[in-house]
């Protein structure tokens, strides 16, 4: 087919132009939404550079679908004795652009209304403990996903504008989960007076909640009113779900019971409430605003439910491994708050003479080397890395099953989208 | 005309049956999706009796209307004996009924799975601390008040279910505005560090702040939620509005600035956030739902708002004076926390060597009591109590400027939310 040619001619063109310019090449060049507001003029005057690289890195997305390229290319860029990371497309550099016009207008909204706020500002699209700013980048990638292809014959007019104005729809979706996601870190940060560390004055207790209080409710406000202008029930609905669910996940957590605190199935919904719901509810209406089916929208929603849930398996993880391979190197900080996930739960089906000592609680730091001398001895590290494996083989389906597309946009961020994946279950940080 | 020989036989039966039966007589008749959800049944099967105090309560709504008769009447009711107080039709039992089946909805819709959040939510909808439920009357009235007449020759079938249909949505509309005014309440309490709220202990005291800033998101959501279901985007848009006021105007008594304390203005302004407009908004979506012309709509929100604004500048007004007339003799909290309010930037107006003093700070009692000194020498008391009067002025011709209508129901509920301002004027507590 003579697509595989053009490829064969591509990719060896990239390997002649070396490693050097690898990293601008991963850019995928921004709609013209993302670069120039909502200008539509930037689709017609991009530089001849930049056309170019946005068809190699099409091309290599298209490549990379296929595996026997994959390795081609692969060797190819090799040769070059380019390092392998930087050849690969960084899912996260694809939307870079984007990400930082959506964060810069959260951060002067904030900041221009209440200069007091404008700590919470701070928080936005912040490095996260993957050094990645991972939900707006999920969205705005599986909204790349799911274009719709435009036909050849369309020179711009009514289906471009239209399409800008769906990618700013969605970018909308990426900002108002962002708010979400930060109000929701600023309420749980909110103190009773028995949550007092040595050292922390009452009155920074009083402010600091205040603060916290106020700053978070008006991001939740705005949220609202950013929903509600995009003018579609279900997706206030989804929304408005999506917060719930957090709120729901953050009491189950402080309010757990003995009998649920030894559950699986406890931590595994609080963890679809906590960390799921949000990215699989926007993942969600990303599709719905998009005018996709049910069937679409579901697979969305799918992806992002398996992924949040791989992720936060694996968060497991590492709080207890950190970034070395061995136990105990982590920074501990689930068990020192008495919060017992997946691996440990492993660990008391395996053990069950666990169950007394995890009851007993971690405020003896002894007690904490007993609990992981346990864990050390159980597979409940390798169960848990298993079930996030199978997370995100379940988000890797839904992403496959997405109706088929030639678009090279559209591949490229499915691309992305699994390799996010693959990044989330073998990251170690 | 035959209207008022009507009208003068029917209050003359009243007079003759007496006073005894006065608060039953005032109930208006609840309509049917009140009396037995949606049931389209009630409205041909009301008992006789029934029929005649409904009857009897339109004509006295239709007959207090006219000043004339509106002396005759009650001349007629006092020759009786029978208290006036008692004759007058309380607005809040007109829609007694329909408040009980609202909070019976609401508690089930504040019902969450977590039993410790459900708890914190559904603190303030347990009977016994719902409050005086001001706003979900005013609201039920308001749609009482726009009813469009059904003309006779209707049976029942399809305009009958439509008025059913909308009855349900605009009650779903006064549920609504519960849930985001508890929820603004939790929050604000965390924010004051109150002890008591509704004569109860407060929420925060009694299960702590984060549960309480929990458990308002959580009742924001299900709001948002039940918003969503109502599948009206300019309502949604209405409530969202209102919420991120509520916001602001906490935002702005918490940051004000000296130059901002002193200023009219921006009290009035910060009131209408944080009082006035979630009433207006929500009348005008009231409105709204019903299909109303943009000038109904504005009306209703004209209402709301200056019913709010008049509501709020008395409470201010209380806050010095209490139950007594005499100042200083209130809980004077607003004062304590540092809250300059209309009474106080009045008296300013007159003293300028107040504003000194006020800007000293109230954490000195001696500085309290020569503040009072100041408003008692001054017309503070009396001009707050003149322009929430214009204000709830203006309330009424906002009622008495909408389409004319000769269905009772109308006619009484407009009467009672004319009645409504006088008693948000008059109250002392």
């Amino acid at each position: 087919m003579s697509w595989r040619w053009a490829l064969a001619r591509r990719v060896a063109t990239l390997a002649a132009t070396g490693g050097g310019g690898g990293a601008q090449a991963q850019r995928l060049l921004p709609t013209s939404s993302a670069a120039a507001g909502t200008g539509l003029l930037g689709q017609h005057h991009m530089p001849l550079a930049s056309q170019i690289r946005s068809k190699v890195v099409g091309c290599r997305g298209a490549a990379l679908v296929s595996s026997r390229w994959l390795h081609d290319a692969q060797y190819q860029v090799r040769q070059d004795g380019a390092s392998r990371p930087q050849e690969q497309q960084d899912p996260f550099e694809l939307v870079a652009d984007e990400l930082s016009l959506l964060a810069n207008r959260l951060r002067s909204m904030v900041a221009a209304e209440v200069p007091k706020l404008a700590s919470a500002a701070e928080y936005f699209f912040k490095v996260g403990a993957e050094g990645k700013r991972f939900r707006p980048t999920v969205l705005l990638l599986m909204a790349s996903a799911l274009k719709f292809p435009l036909s050849e014959s369309t020179e711009g007019g009514v289906l471009s504008i239209l399409a800008d104005k769906l990618r700013t729809r969605q970018q909308n979706i990426a900002e108002i989960t962002e708010m979400i996601h930060v109000a929701s870190l600023l309420h749980d940060d909110v103190l009773d007076d028995a949550d007092t560390r040595r050292g922390v004055s009452s009155l920074n207790l009083i402010m600091g909640n205040k603060l916290s209080v106020l700053a978070g409710d008006f991001l939740l406000s705005r949220a609202c009113v950013a929903l509600a202008a995009l003018g579609n029930t279900e997706v206030v609905s989804l929304m408005a779900t999506a917060v719930e669910h957090l709120v729901t996940g953050e009491t189950m957590q402080i309010s757990t019971s003995r009998e649920q605190r030894r559950s699986m199935e406890y931590y595994l919904q609080k963890t679809y409430y906590k960390t799921a719901s949000l990215i699989s509810n926007s993942c969600k209406a990303v599709a719905i605003l998009a005018g996709h089916t049910a069937e679409v929208s579901m697979l969305a929603c799918e992806y992002g439910r398996n992924l949040g849930l791989a992720f936060q398996l694996i968060d497991d993880v590492l709080d207890f491994t950190g970034t070395s391979a061995s136990l105990g190197k982590g920074s501990l900080s689930d068990i020192r708050h008495g919060i017992i996930t997946a691996p440990m739960l492993y660990a008391i089906e395996e053990f069950p003479q666990l169950q007394e000592v995890v009851d007993r609680g971690f405020d003896n730091p002894a007690n904490i080397e007993i609990a992981l001398d346990y864990l050390r001895k159980s597979r409940g590290i390798e169960r848990t890395k298993e079930l996030a494996r199978e997370h995100a083989d379940r988000a890797v389906k839904a992403i496959e099953s997405l109706p088929d597309s030639d678009d090279e946009d559209v591949l490229t961020s499915r691309r992305a989208l699994i390799d996010i994946t693959e990044r989330v279950i073998t990251r170690t940080k």
